[in-house]
């Protein structure tokens, strides 16, 4: 008696499973799904897709090794022109609030020019790993591009060590810090 | 109306069209564009005994001003030669 109870259960269950498949593949196909960066997730869709992605970049970036040298004035003048010409249109730069791409974009690109609200070193760390893997990795469906695939590591780095030290620069600070040499080559 | 004609009358306001369409903030575009050598005035006008030269942010200001001043007085050096060189070949 039992065993038919169990049994009946489990058809139930292959059923409704059946039946949420088949609704789910309905959907996509339906073309329902507002798809337009305009037209904004709700809550719950925006937590889960945030939470996918902090999840990953922060497992992906773990193991990653930042150099000693990160604060460094040769490293800060090699990243600060390429965040000029790469970056600075969706993540800003002193004295800028917003740009079309971050009234644009959706997810809203950050604003990498506001100081960070930690101070610790071991965070400073990990967000440091998290930015080089970001850079060099993109992230996907976000307007963030993987770098990584024309900018060797160092090149990276250099950016990463120029981040840190943008929230503190004024607008002329970051004026001298990003042009780029006459006899540099040109980025793209 | 010949063609050739009528062929200026449709290219000359597209042409126009297309030269007057231009960014959100063309200034922005200018400034960036024009934006070729850092602007060390603000250094000049700093404390110098206030500044602190073990931030690496100071020492990377400090390089690129004095680059970009070197560079400057190699230029000037260069234009005299060519024109003490220009003046002594007109003798």
């Amino acid at each position: 008696m039992a065993f038919f109870k169990i049994l009946s259960c489990f058809k139930c269950l292959v059923a409704a499973v059946s039946v949420a498949v088949v609704t789910g593949v309905g959907f996509l196909f339906s073309g329902f799904y507002p798809m337009g960066a305009d037209d904004h997730h709700n809550d719950l869709t925006y937590w889960a897709l945030e939470t996918l992605r902090e999840r990953s970049i922060a497992r992906a970036a773990n193991n990653i090794q930042v150099p000693n040298d990160l604060d460094s004035s040769e490293r800060l003048l090699a990243g600060g022109a390429d965040y000029n010409d790469m970056c600075a249109g969706c993540h800003l730069k002193p004295g800028v609030n917003q740009s079309d791409f971050t009234l644009g974009l959706y997810p809203e690109p950050p604003n990498l020019t506001r100081p960070e609200n930690f101070q610790d070193d071991d965070t400073v760390e990990m967000l440091a790993r998290q930015r080089f893997w970001i850079i060099k990795h993109g992230i996907k469906a976000s307007g963030m591009p993987a770098w990584g695939a024309g900018h060797d590591d160092e090149r990276i780095w250099n950016m990463v060590a120029f981040l840190q030290r943008l929230p503190e620069l004024s607008s002329p600070q970051y004026q001298i810090l990003t042009v780029r040499d006459a006899d540099a080559p040109v980025h793209h | 109306m010949k063609p050739q004609i009528r062929s200026y009358l449709v290219a000359l306001p597209a042409l126009m069209l297309a030269l007057s369409a231009h960014a959100h903030s063309p200034d922005k575009h200018m400034k960036a564009a024009q934006a070729s050598a850092p602007d060390c005035s603000m250094m000049e006008d700093m404390d110098h005994s206030k500044m602190n030269m073990n931030d690496p942010v100071m020492q990377a200001m400090m390089k690129k001003c004095m680059q970009t001043m070197h560079k400057n007085e190699g230029d000037l050096h260069d234009d005299k030669s060519d024109a003490t060189k220009h003046a002594a070949h007109q003798h």
